[in-house]
């Protein structure tokens, strides 16, 4: 009868660990949809822009968006586009400025070829007002900085010239 | 017996902390996000009785209805938690839950319910016939059920006591690679005569509205119900259109703005409308974001203007808010007083803002009414015949401010 005890508990204790391993892989599944290890979201907050302008990679671009900017993806598919015609390796950052976490990785479907992924932490108009005090709450908005650390700022598209500037 | 039912509790305990903790670490890894922000877009109305009632989101996602003790607008009734059967619901910026009153005791609830698939919606409702003792679970409106866009709903009863549902919908978009294009998203609606019980066929208001802004509805001197939205006009020009959607047919709409706004983003600034009846109708009050040149120079701001009875603007009406920073507008107005609410963010610090007019909108006198530090909810106005009042939603609880003329 002991043995009986003994094995159905090693049959549950396996159940459970392989629940919780399963638990673990769905979750991990989740953030995967397109087969692809999803980029960390790292945060963004009132002291991050001033600091990113320091240290960022030249050229890079940022485009700030939302879970709800249906105009976002075209403006970010301008940009890649633009990238991979110049056959340079540059860096395109799409910031969530809505929702976090499993939330903002679900999002970036939409920007394929996205190198870095950020999501605002903290109050929204705090944060806008630190990347640029005249920007209203419209996306896309688009940073576009050239090697020399030029900085080209657009609500929407970016236009050819933007893009021809950016890429000297 | 006892040590096999505890081998197993603590196993199943740490299998399940082992999967939180895979969790927890994918989120605190260096620089990681952890901190999602709170969901405070909240719907307010007030019942035939006198009471204010708020729709929102709890700190946990459950939605709450939550209705004033009698006319004293400050204290709260406990909360009633809801059964939303575990849908998602959109509770942020300008897609807030939404809770209106009718006849026969109804009162009906509307969310966005978001899908899996990103910018796609259902409309959803609960509906009650008891004046809000109880609550139906939630069931969709639109009869479309594809995985598309249905979001940014808003709800009213007219006169006659049939319930209006109107959303953003993306069901005409052509098919990927089809070749064609279709420019921004439509309004659709529906009606329910029976509170919310059955619902009329979906039906189209106007192609080439703006993706993601709320529908602005105010009632005529009849009470049937007018609608305004942002609207792309050609290819990229972001302004207003008005219909009278009750008797007009599909895509009758009136241009009510002319900023010649040329972008093709997303503002996720909706207007705000109410009827203008200074003795007589003579047409409704209007306030929108926009961008329009002036003088060569483009000029960023929340705007008023006087519409007229077709919802065309009148030209000499139109003035920019008095502040730069002015955001998420709202207007009501009864007689010659005229209210319009924002709020004006500057960094962490939040200033709600009145504008009130008691000469049907000629001259407006600004007063600051509030401050909050950090997260808060845009103000929206409320009326009960003479009564107006402010409703503004902070972490720590619903702020109402009773307009006085």
């Amino acid at each position: 009868m002991k043995l009986n005890f003994k094995k159905i508990t090693v049959i549950l204790i396996s159940l459970c660990c392989l629940s919780g391993w399963t638990q673990s892989i769905h979750s991990h599944s989740v953030d995967s949809s397109a087969n692809v290890k999803p980029l960390s979201v790292k945060a963004f907050d009132e002291t991050s822009w001033s600091d990113l302008l320091k240290k960022t990679p030249r050229p890079m671009a940022y485009l700030f968006t939302t879970s709800y900017c249906s105009t976002c993806p075209e403006a970010f598919a301008i940009l890649n586009n633009a990238v991979k015609s110049s056959g340079k390796k540059i860096n395109i950052a799409a910031v969530m400025m809505d929702v976090t976490g499993a939330q903002a990785q679900r999002h970036a479907i939409h920007f394929e070829g996205v190198t870095q992924l950020y999501a605002f932490d903290g109050f929204e108009p705090a944060i806008r007002q630190s990347v640029d005090p005249k920007w209203p709450n419209v996306t896309p908005y688009i940073v576009l900085i050239d090697k020399n650390g030029s900085v080209q700022k657009i609500i929407g598209q970016p236009s050819p010239s933007m893009i021809k500037r950016w890429l000297i | 017996m006892k040590h096999f039912i505890a081998l197993t509790l603590v196993a199943c305990s740490m299998s399940t902390a082992i999967a939180q903790q895979n969790e927890v670490s994918a989120k605190k890894n260096g620089h990681e996000m952890h901190n999602a922000r709170p969901q405070l877009a909240t719907g307010a109305a007030f019942a035939p009785d006198g009471r204010l009632w708020i729709v929102g989101l709890n700190e946990s996602l459950q939605l709450f209805v939550q209705s004033s003790n009698g006319e004293k607008l400050d204290e709260w009734a406990p909360p009633q938690i809801l059964n939303t059967t575990g849908d998602a619901i959109s509770a942020d910026g300008e897609n807030r839950p939404k809770i209106a009153f009718g006849p026969n005791g109804w009162v009906v609830i509307s969310y966005t319910q978001p899908l899996a698939k990103p910018y796609t919606g259902f409309i959803r409702m609960l509906r009650s016939v008891d004046g809000g003792r109880t609550f139906s679970t939630p069931f969709t409106v639109h009869q479309d059920q594809q995985e598309i866009t249905h979001r940014f709903e808003s709800i009213a009863f007219d006169n006659k006591g049939a319930l209006h549902t109107l959303w953003v919908d993306k069901r005409d978009q052509p098919p990927r690679n089809s070749g064609k294009t279709y420019v921004g998203a439509a309004i659709y609606r529906n009606v329910s005569v029976d509170g919310g019980a059955t619902f009329g066929p979906d039906l189209k208001v106007a192609d080439h509205s703006c993706e993601c802004c709320r529908i602005a509805l105010a009632p005529d001197a009849d009470g049937n119900l007018q609608a305004m939205w942002r609207h792309v006009f050609g290819e990229q020009t972001r302004d207003h259109a008005f219909a009278n959607f009750m008797v007009n047919k599909a895509n009758e709409i009136t241009r009510s703005s002319f900023d010649e706004w040329q972008i093709n983003a997303c503002p996720h600034h909706g207007p705000g409308l109410a009827i203008n009846n200074i003795g007589k109708h003579v047409g409704y009050h209007a306030v929108w974001f926009g961008v329009r040149k002036l003088k060569n120079q483009s000029i960023t701001s929340a705007w008023y203007a006087q519409l007229n009875l077709n919802g065309s603007p009148t030209p000499e009406s139109v003035i920019a808010l008095p502040d730069e920073r002015a955001e998420h507008a709202d207007v009501m107005a009864q007689g010659k007083n005229v209210a319009i609410v924002w709020r004006s963010s500057e960094g962490m610090k939040t200033t709600l803002k009145t504008w009130l007019s008691r000469d049907g909108g000629k001259r407006f006198e600004i007063k600051n009414i509030a401050e909050a530090k950090g997260y808060n909810d845009h103000p929206r106005l409320v009326q009960s015949n003479q009564k107006m009042a402010v409703v503004w939603r902070l972490p720590e609880g619903t702020q109402v401010y009773e307009i006085k003329f």
